[in-house]
């Protein structure tokens, strides 16, 4: 996908926003997380007869100013669901490779970690997260990051920002260099939550316009 | 499996369903934020629905070996909390309000169908029966979270979850077959018993032993063969697991209750089989005939005269005995710790 430049993100915060009707979006194939990949016996035992991640695409956008990156996720989602009380919360993570060649459906390794940012429809957060791999995952340094979500018409429509300078847990993104971006989705009503969710099978490139 | 395992056993011949353990627990630990419908210690009647409802019939556990899917309890299950309306009823001065729930009526709560039972009168049966969670040897809620945030202490084979690892997934809330978990929806953490952890480590009884009018809860590790729980368990093979078929391995213990005897048609007493086998074995496993005949054998020994070990065992004439080394006093570990704290 690409991120066009922008002189200031600013007008593109709220997913609704108008500016976004001018900024072309790439369609994201989705898959189920791979059940053989789930952490513990019990997780495969409990939902090998149970469908989940069956959102079969996202349509993906972004501009960038040069300072920080937005990123809208736009996906279908019957009702929403923000997981009030004892509920599973509709939620959505956009992640990058930190350094080395992380696995995206492994969420990474010790060597190579995978940075991710987290929105959930519940207190509708979001959290900057650094993965080591499934299970292994502890808070990671903030880059700035803010989330606007909203739901109409049976959809989904997300904005994610961060500044695009990294740091060491945390890949930089420049116009100079391509990278790589990877998306997962849960739905809260199927109590879809942890690696049970809906993946991209692979890193898609994000090439940022100079 | 840990080096040391502490373990309870519970005298359900003795258990009068006044549930003061379950408000010691409540009182202890689970008086905070998000806890309000939370029971770290329950007491139920036995037939019986239970805490959750139905909490027998939610799977969770192993079977041959292999972790089981399970149900998802919900609050409802475990029963809305709600608050009483004592400012009415106890001082409002109005001769005709009555104690009630406030709000909506309830239809579950913990210990809701309390001496329900089973059976046809005169014939009827139940008896009560206290639940903790089991401190498993083989903890189906550790090994099913994704985070590792579930761990069982070596030193006391304690299970405790990590609630700064926790991120309220539940899947433990599913898989422990005796649903002993909680959810705080105000931390987004599961909750659970903890074996009164703080106390246990400083040598004093967890709250719902120490506060027991029945003397029911005996207390003491797995193997210190001078303690009261290895005489019950590996000695004289009395004190069975619940529902040892879940294959969790718990370390809770139970006496299984003799039955009062069935009456015939005229009233006259029968026999002693009020509480149908079938039912006990459902519970405890096939053990429980044995240690019904050794119960009762050991009490008949103990009418003509002859000394029981075990039957002293169970009366607990001294009541500090049945805490093997947890017999420190609350109050002066309490001014230890200040002298302590002041250096
Ligand atoms: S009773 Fe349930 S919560 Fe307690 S250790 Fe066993 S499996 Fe875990
Ligand atoms: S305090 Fe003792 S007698 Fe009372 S309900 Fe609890 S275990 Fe039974």
């Amino acid at each position: 996908m690409q991120s066009l430049n922008v002189a200031n993100i600013g007008g593109y915060l709220d997913p609704a926003s108008g500016e976004w009707r001018d900024v072309p979006g790439t369609t994201v194939e989705m898959v189920p997380a791979p059940l053989g990949l789930q952490p513990t016996d019990y997780i495969i035992a409990s939902w090998q007869d149970r469908p989940y991640g069956e959102v079969e695409s996202l349509l993906a956008s972004s501009v960038h100013d040069g300072n920080r990156i937005a990123i809208r996720l736009d996906w279908a989602s019957a009702r929403p669901n923000t997981g009030a009380g004892e509920g599973f919360p509709d939620a959505a993570a956009i992640a990058f490779p930190v350094r080395g060649e992380p696995e995206l459906m492994q969420m990474g390794s010790e060597d190579a970690p995978v940075h991710f940012l987290q929105w959930m429809a519940r207190k509708n957060m979001v959290r900057s997260v650094l993965a080591t791999g499934i299970g292994l995952s502890v808070t990671a340094p903030s880059i700035a990051e803010t989330v606007a979500a909203g739901w109409s018409s049976g959809r989904w429509t997300v904005v994610f920002t961060r500044e695009m300078s990294g740091t060491s847990d945390v890949s930089s993104l420049s116009p100079e260099k391509n990278s790589q971006i990877g998306f997962a989705i849960w739905n809260g009503a199927n109590e879809e939550r942890a690696g049970i969710k809906a993946v991209s099978p692979a890193w898609e490139d994000l090439i940022l316009r100079a | 499996m840990s080096s040391k395992q502490v373990a309870m056993v519970i005298d359900l011949n003795k258990c009068i369903g006044c549930q003061t353990c379950t408000v010691a627990c409540k009182t202890q630990w689970t008086s905070g934020e998000g806890q309000e419908g939370m029971w770290w210690n329950t007491v139920a009647t036995a037939p019986g629905k239970g805490t959750p409802k139905n909490w027998e019939n939610m799977g969770g556990g192993f079977r041959n070996g292999k972790a089981q899917p399970g149900k998802l309890p919900k609050q409802t299950e475990f029963g809305d909390p709600w608050e009483f309306n004592f400012e009415e009823a106890l001082f409002s001065g109005d001769q005709h309000a009555t104690l009630g729930p406030v709000g909506e009526e309830p239809d579950w709560g913990t210990n809701w169908d309390e001496d329900i039972g089973a059976g046809e009168y005169p014939n009827s049966y139940f008896f009560y029966i206290p639940r903790i969670c089991n401190h498993c040897t083989k903890p189906a809620c550790m090994e099913a979270c994704p985070r590792g945030a579930i761990f069982k202490r070596d030193e006391d084979g304690i299970v405790l979850i990590n609630e700064d690892h926790c991120r309220g997934f539940r899947f433990c809330q599913e898989a422990c077959p005796y649903k002993e978990i909680y959810y705080n929806t105000v931390s987004g953490t599961a909750q659970k018993c903890i074996f009164c952890l703080p106390r246990v480590e400083e040598g004093v009884a967890t709250a719902c032993s120490r506060q027991c009018p029945g003397r029911v809860r005996f207390l003491g590790f797995l193997d210190d063969k001078d303690g009261p729980i290895y005489k019950l368990v590996h000695e004289h093979k009395v004190a069975l697991p619940l529902h040892p078929e879940y294959e969790t391995q718990p370390n809770v213990f139970y006496i299984p209750p003799l039955a009062p005897p069935s009456f015939d048609d005229e009233g006259n007493p029968v026999d002693d089989k009020r509480i149908p086998i079938d039912y006990l074995i459902s519970l405890f496993g096939p053990e429980v005939r044995q240690s019904i005949e050794k119960i009762k054998a050991e009490r008949e020994k103990r009418k003509r005269g002859e000394p029981s070990e075990l039957m002293d065992v169970l009366i607990s004439r001294n009541w500090l005995d049945m805490f093997g080394p947890f017999t420190n006093q609350p109050q002066d570990v309490a001014k230890t710790l200040e002298e302590r704290a002041r250096g």
